[in-house]
């Protein structure tokens, strides 16, 4: 089956020191992927090169059978490709224009708009936080908030940095749960973490990273 | 006259609604307000651009911006009048005297509080923002937009201190505007030239609504940091 994303040959220094040394790395559709290893071992750099968001030394990169080998073609694939930040950022205005944001750049109408983030509202349970803007948020409901603002883009393969770091045991329960209801038959996500609950996502497909290589 | 004798004549006029006076107020009220539209459209797009981009000679007009903060107001009135005056390149408009020059030389005066402002604000925006606009699929122009609004609140802080900069300045409109009576006397001219003859009242009634001009725009200010820095 052709990969949704695949990548050869990735280097990536800072300095000196050689970071991520990959020889190839192949994503499924359908698939979540838990992308593991400490701390400074290379795993958001890795996830924001693959969203073009940082550029990478060398390497060839394919999505979904195209070659995106430049951050900025890979940067152009949004939003079927979407990265969320370790902590993510919630433009200042409410929670509902804030998971509208990407509908409102399709040019989607009003109307099916809110429909779209209603029910997206629905899903991550924050319904009752509608007109709330971010900085009357906890993390956690912030982090929800992020999950459906890509949620309802339906990218393709979505990337989460961390996506519980720094939460309590309440707040990374709720996240936990939602990430566990993002993949579906057509989509891959892959999360960096090194969170143990969530390494319990049934059938996810653990990949460790360690000295710039990942291991399957 | 005594100072509480002077004061009271003030009010007088104030609240008597006296119409020489109250002309002089919107002469400063409009000039100003316009100098400001007519600056913050420029000024902005400055600022966002040297915030944004890197290239050739940035850091050259980032360092004059910073130096046109500390510009004398009657450096800019003698050379708009340079400018303005008959012999000068713009003679031909026949501004000088006018509110119209009044107006150029505000809006000069503003351009560097609001564009030095605006590149602070834009700097201060999180590195995130942006990037979360574009993995939203922003365009590089989408995701621009959005930055500035974020920065919004702080780029309301520069109008506003930009307003105050213009409203109490002296120099320039004493110099390209001559304090016309009826035509291009306002509040700061006004003052000067009330206070040189001894007649303390109207003085102290344009000083009152100078002050409390003054003080609108700054909770103006303070409303829009609190909502900036609420976040």
């Amino acid at each position: 089956m052709k990969p949704i994303f695949a990548l050869q040959n990735l280097r990536k220094s800072h300095g000196e020191r050689l970071l991520l040394n990959i020889d190839k790395l192949e994503l499924q559709r359908g698939n979540t992927y838990l992308l593991l290893g400490e701390n400074g071992v290379g795993k958001t750099t890795l996830l924001r090169i693959m969203a073009g968001l940082e550029a990478a030394d060398g390497g060839q990169f394919q999505f979904d059978g195209q070659f995106v080998n430049s951050d900025t073609e890979r940067a152009a694939l949004a939003p079927n490709l979407i990265y969320v930040h370790q902590h993510s950022y919630l433009f200042y205005t409410n929670v509902a224009e804030n998971i509208g944001y990407g509908l409102k750049l399709r040019g989607i109408p009003k109307t099916e708009r809110e429909a779209l983030v209603a029910a997206e509202l629905v899903w991550a349970g924050i319904t009752h936080l509608r007109d709330v803007p971010p900085n009357q948020l906890s993390g956690g409901e912030k982090q929800r908030v992020a999950m459906a603002r890509a949620r309802v883009l339906k990218p393709e393969l979505l990337l989460l940095d961390e996506p519980t770091a720094n939460l309590d045991d309440a707040a990374r329960e709720q996240v936990v749960e939602l990430i566990a209801h993002m993949r579906d038959a057509n989509n891959c996500v892959i999360i960096a973490t090194h969170d143990k609950e969530l390494a319990e996502i049934p059938d996810a497909v653990k990949l460790k990273l360690e000295e710039g290589r990942v291991q399957g | 006259m005594t100072l509480s004798e002077a004061t009271h004549q003030a009010f007088v006029l104030l609240l008597g609604g006296d119409p020489k006076l109250w002309g002089i107020i919107w002469v400063s009220i409009r000039v100003s307000t316009l100098a400001l539209i007519s600056a913050v459209p420029l000024a902005v797009l400055s600022g966002f651009v040297l915030a944004t981009f890197t290239f050739p000679g940035r850091r050259a007009l980032v360092v004059i911006l910073q130096t046109l903060l500390a510009l004398p107001t009657v450096i800019v009135g003698l050379v708009l009048y340079m400018v303005l005056s008959r012999q000068g390149p713009l003679g031909e408009w026949h501004w000088l005297f006018t509110q119209e020059a009044m107006i150029l030389g505000q809006a000069v005066l503003a351009f560097p509080i609001l564009a030095a402002m605006t590149l602070s604000a834009v700097q201060g925006v999180d590195k995130r923002a942006a990037e979360t606009a574009k993995t939203l699929g922003a365009s590089r122009l989408q995701a621009m937009w959005t930055v500035l609004l974020e920065a919004r609140f702080a780029v309301l802080v520069a109008i506003a201190t930009g307003f105050g900069r213009v409203l109490s300045e002296i120099g320039c409109a004493m110099m390209v505007g001559g304090n016309i009576a009826g035509v291009t006397r306002n509040i700061t001219t006004a003052i000067a030239l009330e206070t040189s003859k001894g007649e303390f009242a109207q003085g102290i009634a344009l000083g009152a609504v100078l002050v409390v001009l003054a003080l609108a725009v700054n909770f103006a200010m303070n409303f829009f940091q609190g909502k900036g820095l609420t976040r």
